[in-house]
């Protein structure tokens, strides 16, 4: 059995990659299991979905803890302590990472497959990074036991059900193409596999109520968890030519541009999720966007 | 037309004061957000929100909050009777425990479209009967977002929901009207009544400093721009919510001692589309091919809405 684990963002379809993976391989005559992983965060934050695909039939439930590939779509997961994308990960696995260059010191620990799949997704989809189709493609390569008949079938089938327009199903069966021709098959060592235990019963005992009505005692500590690390593009504010009009400022969402002594507007990069409406609000375009690429530190 | 004489006129002279630190769980993009973000900075910091299940739970997550003042999580019915609860017990300490009238709080309560058009409605309504002291936020993302955007009675004509898709039997999606929750609270005459836009910061935190003024119900509806549920890029949330504005789909206006007021009135409107065209969830009446019998359906109700007022 191989066990795939996807990393990304909610929102650029790490779910949906991982039901066509599975699709894909239960077309090419493997059993099949996949499903996603999420808390009650939104957009944005990090989520985590799963695939396993067996000759036989598959038994294992719940999260896979030692996967035999990690498919990171969003390599600014690899700084998140929370996320923790490498999380399992042992010598036979192996790793790939949405990333424009390769992260070294990974490399060094790790057998690592790298490729820019935001361009990809770029070219192909009309500039959305909706990684579905991409990472789905690049896990049937790296199998290798995938055909890619099977893995465009998946493609079309998944991507109908959530009602996807013509036009857009072709660019994503286009970018699914390219991308096969692209990776190799990789070459996996399958792990040794675990005889199930069953393990007793654990039985909560009763607590009084004041134990689970908690408060808080410290006003605005959400500013202890850091959203930064959400941005796919990081808004920048171009301050030669800024004139201090303040309505990114008016405009954030999450409050996060503050206005300093001066009267100027400064973003918060702990906090600021990148949704970029201070950048698309601002009316001489003085905010640009960069793109965010966290490198393994 | 009457207008508003509120202290704000531009941008700069809002409180650079934020009311909601950052680090919450709720999506980038959020027009909702955007909107309690600008109405808690008119409202103190001596608050209780009584909050009923939705997106805006993740406000809060124990052990954290964002916010300065006390938040209480109710069911998705239960937000208006806690407030009443809350609003008494203060009143019965204030009266008879000797309860300091510095130690006050606003009482507010943060729902969504669901819970204040479905099953909160009923406790809410008797509330205003009641007269009860409180201010009534209402976010309106048009369907049960939290739970993945099914329908709810706030959903427009022709979106489609979870439960509610465009289907060959169903071609327009919801088929039903959106439930006109302004006019049925104004049945009720509550102190306060207005509809704001996060894309309208002035108009909106006038409102909220004038109701925070007043005793007794004030009920507002947020116009609230869901980037994950209507399906648009979380960047153009404020241009979705101008749109809205724009073509009169959404009317911005206050209820206050027997007259309704349009607040900011789009000067000559746009067509429907414009605002349609940009979402998902009304992807179905322009592709595969064009609905336009729904699309005139809806532009005609926006005509009819804004002819009463011409
Ligand atoms: C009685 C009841 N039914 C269902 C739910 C599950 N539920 C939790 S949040 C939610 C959606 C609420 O929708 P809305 O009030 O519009 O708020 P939103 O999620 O859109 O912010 C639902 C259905 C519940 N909490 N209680
Ligand atoms: S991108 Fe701009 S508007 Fe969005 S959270 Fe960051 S600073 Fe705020
Ligand atoms: S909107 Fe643009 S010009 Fe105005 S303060 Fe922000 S960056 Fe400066
Ligand atoms: S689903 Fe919509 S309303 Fe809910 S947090 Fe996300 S953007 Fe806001
Ligand atoms: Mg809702």
């Amino acid at each position: 059995m191989w066990r795939i684990r996807l990393h990304g963002r909610g929102g650029q379809g790490i779910k949906t990659a991982s039901q066509i993976l599975g699709s894909a391989g239960f077309y090419s005559g493997f059993q099949a299991q996949d499903f996603p992983l999420y808390g009650a965060e939104r957009r944005g934050a990090p989520v985590m979905a799963f695939t396993r695909i067996s000759e036989k039939v598959i038994l294992e439930r719940g999260p896979i803890i030692s996967p035999d590939i990690i498919l990171i779509g969003d390599e600014t997961l690899l700084n998140d302590s929370q996320s923790a994308p490498l999380c399992g990960a042992d010598p036979t696995t192996l790793i790939f990472v949405n990333s424009p260059h390769p992260p070294e010191k990974l490399a060094q620990k790790f057998s690592l497959v790298t490729a820019d799949l935001t361009d990809l997704c770029h070219k192909h989809l009309n500039k959305r990074t909706i990684y579905s189709s991409a990472l789905s493609a690049v896990g049937a390569r790296l199998l290798g036991t995938i055909e890619l008949a099977d893995l465009l079938q998946a493609v079309e089938d998944e991507l109908t059900q959530q009602g996807i327009v013509t036009q857009a199903l072709q660019g994503n069966l286009e970018l699914v193409r390219e991308i096969y021709t692209k990776i190799e098959p990789a070459i996996l060592t399958p792990k040794v596999e675990k005889t199930l235990i069953t393990k007793p019963m654990v039985l909560p005992d009763y607590r009084p109520v004041v134990d689970g009505a908690p408060i808080i005692l410290e006003p605005g500590n959400m500013a202890l968890r850091k959203t930064g690390n959400w941005r796919v593009e990081r808004p920048e504010i171009d301050y030669t030519h800024c004139n201090d009009c303040l309505i990114c400022y008016a405009r954030c969402p999450d409050g996060v541009i503050a206005v300093n002594p001066e009267g100027r507007p400064a973003i918060d990069y702990d906090h600021c999720k990148g949704c970029l409406i201070c950048a698309q609000e601002c009316p001489g375009h003085f905010i640009n966007t960069v793109r965010e690429t966290g490198l393994f530190p | 037309m009457k207008v508003l004489t509120g202290a704000y006129r531009k941008i700069k002279d809002l409180h650079p004061h934020e009311a909601i630190a950052p680090g919450t769980g709720l999506c980038a993009g959020c027009g909702g957000l955007e909107g309690l973000r600008m109405a808690l900075k008119e409202l103190g910091d001596d608050y209780i929100i009584c909050n009923a299940a939705g997106c805006f739970t993740l406000l809060s997550v124990y052990p954290f909050t964002p916010l300065k003042g006390s938040w209480l999580y109710t069911t998705m019915g239960g937000p208006t009777p806690a407030a009443q609860g809350v609003r008494d017990a203060l009143d019965i300490r204030m009266r008879h425990r000797g309860l300091e009238e510095k130690e006050n709080l606003n009482v507010i309560v943060v729902a969504g479209d669901g819970s204040s058009n479905d099953i909160g409605f009923g406790a809410t309504s008797a509330a205003i009967h009641r007269g009860l002291d409180f201010i009534y936020f209402c976010y309106d993302n048009e369907a049960y977002g939290n739970t993945g955007f099914q329908l709810s009675a706030a959903s427009p004509y022709a979106s489609a929901t979870q439960t509610t898709p465009s289907t060959d039997v169903h071609e327009a999606g919801t088929e039903i009207n959106k439930k006109d929750l302004f006019e049925i609270w104004k049945a009720q005459k509550p102190v306060y009544l207005a509809t704001v836009s996060p894309r309208e910061p002035i108009d909106l935190s006038n409102k909220f400093a004038k109701a925070s003024h007043l005793k007794g119900p004030r009920m507002f509806i947020c116009m609230s721009p869901c980037p994950t549920g209507w399906g648009f890029e979380p960047k153009e949330a404020q241009l979705i919510a101008k749109l809205a504005v724009d073509t009169g789909i959404f009317p911005v206006k206050e209820y206050y001692e027997g007259e309704v007021v349009h607040t900011v009135r789009p000067r000559k409107r746009l067509p429907v589309e414009k605002f349609l065209e940009r979402q998902k969830r009304f992807r179905h009446l322009f592709k595969p091919h064009r609905q336009d019998v729904v699309i005139k359906h809806i532009q005609q109700r926006v005509d009819e809405y804004w002819g009463q007022y011409e």
